[in-house]
């Protein structure tokens, strides 16, 4: 235990003399909130009186994403909704600076003759991993309602929301992760590069349900009934339709995208309304336990081979 | 109990056999030399005790602690070229290697960082270092939680002559308190200042396991070795050739060279017949380098 602690101490050391973890949280803490109060106000200040705002709908949208409680909304969902998304870029650059430069500086000899427990090293790094993702969206909730607290001075915006419920996904978000981090270390240690690693991190798994999507459409058309029918035969139709309520990037991402709902209702789209393939990409037909299941059960796996990787790998 | 042994030790990476059954001990507060022509197997030797290489075959053990296992806590490494956080300072890198050991005071870093002289340029980023920086730094970190075994590889390397000095001389200190140390090196002639014991290996195998002055005997016995000035160098080299002997050039007109005792009564009323005018000839010990070289082969190179 104290080597995994030791281990979490000097990867912090390490991690806050980083300038990317500054960059990262002054996008994340600074941009995303000034950009969403200048948003508001420049809403606010064109709309506001026009006939737009008859039946208080431009309040509403800024109430939605510029309160203090829609700020804190904004800083776990707008993350999310950027292609790649801002959490996966943080997991692989993390991933690069704890695994990833341990190769390219060649620390790895270093690392390991210093302190021999490699599984402790390991559970150390993906400690630091996660503290460094729970500061980096911990910060982003307190500097984002600050700036809707600010917002209040000169918005038409008010404190109340569900604050609870904000947190509480923001708390799962965090935990889910740790699947995200867990691949990100894996694919980086396997393939010794952190270059490499962290794009293979960002795109992989987008890759493989982008591959499944081209496999469905080609299983439909009439010429390749035979794919069909072996489908059929193996009885596999049903599991086949029902792969991507396990894909890794919607699951992994269902916290953040669950209170997107409320805001569309807030910003004018009608409760249970149909958003298409949207609400597919979205993950929206996918549930908050379902999501912490899956993504439970890939962190398990990535955790079992990265744990036998680092154990048997010899250090060059 | 013993520091350092190896049974049987071996390692093979695909079709080839880098260490083949080594087997030896070390005692607590020996100074050895590991030396062996590039390729013999000693890095990776170094690597499996320090548990960063998993044998294939045989064990080895560290302060009768199974390898790998928590006795490497109290074993200090420079592994082939030192590595460093290049935008960390050189404090700061030992602070983090502290972090990741656990148990080193603060005060430690000041005193290895005192000990190798690198006091002022400890603030600067390691990625302004030079060879030789790195090298003591890297010392430093090895010596950083006080070690009871040290395994260093080459830890002269880049190093300038004083340098090389200094770093003798703190691997004697460290000795004296009885440290156990294997060190790699290819500079024979500190190796021979440095250590007791000679383990040897070539192309995975051991060659030699002894006391230095053991394979300075061995090396001599049989043959005297003369270190012969004359008027003309060119000449004298040619003279011993034709005895058949093999001489080196030394200085300007002279030159070392190896006699079988039965011919050194002999040699200079034989190079005189031969026009060569000697002017001084002195009786030679065999250095660690003819020791070395006999032991390896002609082809075998120090490394």
């Amino acid at each position: 235990m104290s080597a995994t602690v030791n281990v979490v101490r000097a990867e912090l050391f390490k991690a806050f003399r980083k300038r990317r973890f500054y960059f990262l949280a002054g996008l994340y803490w600074l941009l995303l909130p000034a950009v969403a109060l200048v948003t508001a106000a420049v809403l606010d200040r064109n709309l506001g009186a026009s006939f737009a705002n008859q039946s208080g709908q431009v309040v509403q949208v800024v109430q939605g994403f510029a309160s203090p409680f829609g700020m804190a909304r904004l800083a776990l969902m707008a993350p999310a909704l950027m292609s790649p998304t801002a959490y996966i870029i943080a997991v692989a650059l993390f991933a690069g600076l704890f695994i990833g430069e341990e190769r390219s500086q060649h620390m790895w000899k270093t690392v390991l003759a210093v302190q021999p427990a490699r599984l402790a090293v390991l559970a150390g790094k993906l400690v630091a991993g996660m503290i460094v993702l729970g500061v980096l969206l911990a910060g982003a909730l307190v500097t984002c309602t600050l700036a809707g607290a600010m917002g209040t001075l000169f918005l038409p915006t008010t404190f109340a929301g569900p604050w609870g419920q904000v947190a509480g996904l923001m708390a799962l978000q965090w935990l889910q992760l740790l699947a995200a981090l867990l691949l990100a270390y894996l694919l980086v240690f396997l393939v010794r590069s952190g270059t490499l690693g962290i794009i293979l991190v960002i795109f992989l798994p987008a890759l493989l349900e982008g591959l499944y999507t081209v496999l469905n459409t080609l299983s439909v058309m009439r010429p390749l009934t035979r794919f069909n029918a072996v489908f059929q035969a193996l009885r596999l139709k049903q599991a086949w339709a029902a792969l991507p309520h396990y894909f890794f990037n919607p699951n992994l991402y269902v916290p953040a995208r669950h209170p997107l709902a409320d805001f569309l209702q807030s910003a004018g789209t009608p409760q249970g309304a149909d958003l298409g393939p949207l609400g597919t990409l979205l993950g929206r037909d996918l549930t908050l336990p379902h999501a912490a299941a899956v993504m439970a059960g890939y962190a398990a796996v990535f955790l079992v081979l990265l744990a036998w990787l680092i154990r048997r790998r010899d250090v060059e | 109990m013993t520091a350092i042994s190896a049974s049987g030790l071996t390692k093979r990476y695909g079709r080839v056999l880098a260490v083949d059954g080594l087997s030896f001990a070390i005692q607590p507060g020996e100074i050895v030399g590991f030396l062996g022509p590039n390729g013999a197997g000693k890095t990776t030797t170094l690597r499996m005790l320090a548990g960063l290489v998993r044998p294939s075959g045989g064990s080895c053990r560290v302060l009768d602690g199974s390898v790998p296992g928590a006795s490497l806590r109290q074993v200090g490494t420079m592994i082939e070229e030192p590595s460093f956080y290049p935008y960390l300072s050189g404090r700061a890198n030992l602070k983090h290697a502290a972090t990741l050991h656990g148990g080193v005071p603060d005060r430690r870093i000041d005193e290895v960082l005192e000990f190798v002289r690198m006091e002022r340029a400890a603030r600067k980023r390691v990625r302004a270092y030079s060879q030789g920086m790195r090298q003591r730094l890297a010392l430093a970190r090895a010596l950083l939680w006080k070690p009871r075994v040290l395994l260093l590889d080459e830890p002269t390397n880049g190093l300038d002559p004083a340098g090389i000095a200094e770093v003798r001389s703190a691997l004697k200190t460290v000795a004296v308190q009885g440290v156990t140390v294997l060190v790699s090196s290819h500079i024979l002639p500190e190796i021979e200042k440095l250590v007791e014991r000679i383990l040897a290996i070539d192309r995975g195998r051991l060659r030699f396991d002894g006391p230095l002055h053991g394979l300075l005997d061995a090396a001599g016995a049989g043959s005297v070795s003369f270190e012969i000035e004359a008027t003309q160098g060119r000449a004298l080299l040619d003279a011993l050739a034709d005895l058949g002997l093999e001489p080196a050039p030394a200085g300007e007109a002279g030159a070392r060279v190896n006699v079988p005792v039965a011919m050194a009564p002999e040699l200079l009323s034989e190079l005189a017949s031969k026009g060569v005018k000697v002017l001084e000839a002195r009786r030679g010990s065999a250095t660690l380098e003819d020791a070395y070289l006999r032991l390896v082969g002609a082809e075998g190179r120090p490394s």
